[in-house]
């Protein structure tokens, strides 16, 4: 009989208890690879989100046909895009940008459904009164949007109109401004936006921080079927099967459960994506579309994980293969090498070298603060080994001890387990102080016209003079000064300080459009919009990784705790026998992930914490601890991570239960 | 002298199958009872039933003068604990712990203090032949050493009875005698009970009394031929 027939019957004849086991790694299998899927559909989806944005920043072209300007206004704080174009006299006739049916005639105005719903909802005098108002508006298509949720507006306009003439060529890199001439729109680009310079880094932080344990989940549900398996394979050992046939048909096993339930968890994917595109990130929520992988990457991930699980099942099943009994005959204890130790001294080292000399910029830190993760993780192994060596030491209770043991007998297994609740540590430390939203100028309340000296004979003091008017007519309490000393100015012009929230800053904002001929009033939002996107997706990630990096971290733990009951069922069985209380076994597995996970994530968030206390001391803002956020992050972490061990005492006590099956 | 440990009229059924048809068996302390039969006879039936692992459906089983068969879970553990020895076939070392730790978990579980406990684990090896390997850990040990490993840590307690279920069922045969024979002589000397289950007449002829077990009945009864005197030279 071939492997794989031998492979379908052993399967088949696993009784009960096999198919609950195949079923759990199906399980473990399909969150694997949805997590992966849906890392992956953010990542390829910010790619293809940029596409769509790359039309709005002008490609200069010299010889082009047409004049493409850009400007950022805000309502509500958030971002409006706003392009405006105009057709050269004399040039051939320009394509439409993607999205628009025909190139904007002057007086056209082409909007977003999102912000064309948000006119309709504000009053004029807060938004639309920044725009022409034409009879009618025409809308934007699909092709021309990166979210359903952005705000664009496309103006046509004549190449003399001064809101074009009159904006700058560029902002200085702060990439929201922009004027050139251009012969047609760019549908790929490398700098789809400084709205969406984060997308994908964001995305490859995700992915950074949760692949790692994504894997080891995968791993520990090919390892608890191996376990499931080890009673029947050990039989077919003393029948004469071969090492190498056995490892084949675990194989071949374990490969077909992780496609099985890798597949489920495409479905899931799939199912799921209209769902998950409703999630915002950075400017807002997806196409579901932009977040379709393809089959080629569907297909990759169930091949990718399914073979992990294959693969760590094979290894699980190894020791039995070889050894006729099926007694596992571990000869010596790991031992994890000191050099860990030296390895995370240089690497901390180097970050306390680079963190005291400051100034590194957002790219800089977040090197370093993977760098130290880096660190954690070579080390971790490590220190499961010497507390378990120290607590073994001076252990009194017999729970205690037996924890202590196991730590130093497997560290690297014991760190396996906790090592993405530690992950997750470290992004709830680092999150719950960071004063990212603090960063960048503050000047609240305020809202600001630039004024060129060749602005026709009008002093500053008249401008002043005619928004103050054009302020008191709208109703709003407002102080407004020329070249005041302290503000949001970048050069001359006026600063009105307006009384009330954001309603009254947009009205504002409306009224001072137009006081001089094509220079749009601002806010400090608009200095502030790179680096609020970016603080924004840095939540959304953090955020998200520690949800997922929970449900993985505690789905794996959970997953070899079951293991290890299997594993060692029949010595917990015999102990049992004897009159050692389950409780006692109980309370020592516990201990054996208790003890490295408070001390080690307890590590990591206070690493997380350290970052971030730097972070804010870097950039001047003070230090606040969200205590509470904190806690409640340790809480449903540990209660999660407790909970999933403790859904193995059910295992424990049943595979204890039968006393009279001790010899299998 | 009085039995340590007897059981009379023994009755376990699994539905409809019968393991025990009603058993009477009795060992006295210092003695040591070998329990023979066929795979499926009911061997190990009768020795979990005998020492409070599974509850017969009818019969008594007593300790002494304790009917035990009555007890609740936690009083049959604890006495399990404190008053048993178990040895089985393998697996029950727990492979993590050094040999000595192994041997002190018994203590340490009815309360000794863990100095206290290996210092009295210690004294065990050098009489079963173990000296030098009190650190070694399970997997480090050959199968006759791991299974002596194993009598140390049913001994420890100083238990009344023993009960041993195939203990040289891994073993060779010249290892598997060499074990038998510590395990006999060891318990004799502690002054406990020994219940072991075997298929296999060698090692049964170390015991000083054995019997068949059939189809869940006493198929038979006899003093061993060549038992050592080990009680001769005690009584
Ligand atoms: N938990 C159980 N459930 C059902 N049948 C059992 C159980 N334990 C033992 N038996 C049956 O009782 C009989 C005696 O079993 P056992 O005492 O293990 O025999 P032996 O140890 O002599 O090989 C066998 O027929 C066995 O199938
Ligand atoms: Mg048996």
């Amino acid at each position: 009989m071939n492997s794989i027939a031998l492979t379908w019957k052993l399967a088949r004849t696993g009784g009960r208890r096999g198919w609950q086991g195949q079923l759990l790694a199906a399980a473990a299998a399909a969150i694997s690879v949805l997590i992966l899927l849906l890392l992956l559909a953010v990542y390829l989806g910010a790619g293809t989100r940029g596409d769509h944005a790359a039309w709005r920043t002008p490609s200069p072209d010299p010889r082009g046909t047409a004049v493409q300007a850009l400007s950022t206004t805000f309502v509500r704080g958030t971002p409006v895009t706003v392009v405006q174009l105009a057709q050269l006299p004399d040039r051939p006739a320009t394509a439409p940008p993607p999205g628009l049916t025909d190139f904007s005639q002057p007086g056209e105005v082409y909007l977003s459904p999102a912000l064309a719903a948000l006119i309709r909802e504000l009053p004029a005098g807060q938004l639309a009164g920044r725009f022409p108002r034409p009879a009618s508006y025409h809308t934007i298509g699909r092709a021309g949007l990166a979210s359903p949720d952005e705000l664009i507006a496309v103006i046509g306009r004549t190449p003399a109109d001064p809101a074009i003439s009159s904006l700058p060529e560029s902002d200085a890199g702060l990439g929201l401004t922009a004027r050139a001439v251009v012969s047609g729109f760019a549908r790929t680009a490398a700098n789809p936006g400084s709205l969406f310079a984060f997308d994908q880094t964001g995305a490859l932080m995700a992915v950074g921080l949760l692949v790692v344990p994504v894997l080891v989940l995968a791993a520990a549900s090919g390892r608890l079927g191996a376990a499931r398996r080890e009673q029947r394979l050990a039989g077919l050992r003393l029948a004469g099967a071969t090492p190498r046939q056995i490892l084949a048909m675990t194989g071949a096993e374990a490969f077909a459960v992780g496609a099985a339930g890798a597949m489920a968890g495409a479905a899931a994917y799939g199912l799921l994506l209209p769902l998950v595109a409703r999630v915002p990130y950075g400017v807002g929520a997806w196409y579901p579309g932009d977040l379709w992988v393809g089959p080629a990457y569907l297909i990759a991930m169930i091949v990718l994980i399914a073979g992990v699980i294959a693969v760590s099942a094979m290894s699980a099943l190894r020791r039995v293969a070889m050894a006729p009994l099926g007694v596992a005959r571990q000869a010596d204890p790991q031992r994890t090498r000191t050099a860990r130790l030296v390895v995370f001294l240089v690497a901390a080292g180097y970050i306390g070298v680079r963190a005291s000399q400051g100034n590194l910029g957002i790219g800089g830190t977040l090197t370093l603060m993977l760098l130290c993760y880096g660190a954690y993780l070579t080390l971790g192994p490590w220190v499961v080994d010497r507390l378990g060596r120290i607590i073994g030491r001076f252990a009194r209770r017999p729970a205690m001890l037996l924890a202590a043991r196991r730590l130093s007998d497997d560290p690297r297994g014991a760190w396996r387990t906790v090592s993405g609740l530690v992950l997750a540590g470290f992004v709830a430390g680092f999150c719950s102080v960071a004063q990212l939203g603090a960063i960048g100028a503050s000047y609240p309340g305020q809202v600001a016209v630039q004024v060129t000296p060749a602005e026709g004979g009008q002093t500053v003091e008249d401008l002043a003079a005619q928004a103050r008017d054009r302020l008191r007519a709208a109703g709003l309490i407002a102080t407004v000064q020329a070249d005041p000393d302290d503000s949001l100015l970048w050069d001359s012009g006026i600063v009105a300080q307006i009384t009330g929230g954001p309603a009254e800053i947009d009205t504002a904002l409306t009224v001072l459009t137009g006081l001089v001929p094509g220079v749009a009033p601002y806010t400090q939002d608009l200095g502030n919009a790179d680096i609020t996107m970016t603080v924004r997706q840095l939540g959304q990630v953090g955020f998200a990784a520690l949800l997922l990096g929970f449900l993985t971290a505690a789905t794996s733990a959970g997953l070899t705790a079951a293991a290890t009951v299997l594993d060692r069922r029949r010595t917990y069985r015999l102990l049992r026998l004897a009159g050692t209380p389950l409780a006692l076994l109980n309370r020592a597995r516990t201990w054996e992930t208790a003890v490295p996970l408070v001390i080690l994530a307890g590590g990591t968030t206070a690493l997380g914490v350290f970052a971030a206390t730097r972070l804010n001391s870097m950039v001047g803002t003070g230090q606040s601890t969200n205590a509470g956020r904190l806690a409640a992050c340790v809480l449903v972490g540990a209660v999660a991570m407790f909970a999933a061990i403790g859904a193995s005492r059910p295992l424990l006590r049943a595979v204890t239960a039968d006393p009279v099956r001790a010899d299998d | 002298m009085s039995e340590a440990l007897a059981g009379y009229g023994l009755v376990k059924k699994y539905g409809s199958a019968t393991a025990l048809a009603g058993v009477d068996v009795a060992v006295r302390a210092r003695e040591s009872l070998a329990i023979m039969g066929p795979s499926g006879s009911g061997k190990s039936t009768l020795l979990h039933v005998l020492a409070g692992v599974i509850r017969p459906d009818e019969g008594r089983v007593m300790l002494g003068e304790e009917r035990i068969d009555r007890l609740g879970e936690n009083r049959l553990s604890a006495l399990r604990r404190d008053r048993f020895g178990f040895v089985f076939q393998s697996g029950q070392l727990l492979p993590e712990l050094p040999a000595e730790e192994n041997v002190a978990l018994p203590l340490m579980l009815s309360g000794s203090r863990r100095r206290e406990a290996v210092i009295r684990a210690r004294r065990w090896f050098g009489p079963l032949g173990l000296d030098g390997l009190e650190r070694r850990r399970p997997g480090q040990l050959s199968g006759g050493q791991a299974q002596r490993v194993a009598i140390a840590r049913a001994l420890v307690v100083e238990p009344d009875v023993v009960f041993a279920d195939e203990p040289t069922g891994a073993l060779d045969q010249a290892t598997g005698e060499e074990v038998i024979r510590l395990l006999t002589t060891v318990t004799g000397s502690l002054g406990a009970a020994l219940v072991m289950v075997t298929h296999d007449a060698g090692v049964a002829a170390h015991c000083d009394r054995i019997v068949q077990v059939r189809d869940g009945l006493i198929a038979g009864r006899r003093q061993s031929a060549v038992a050592p005197t080990r009680n001769g030279a005690a009584s």
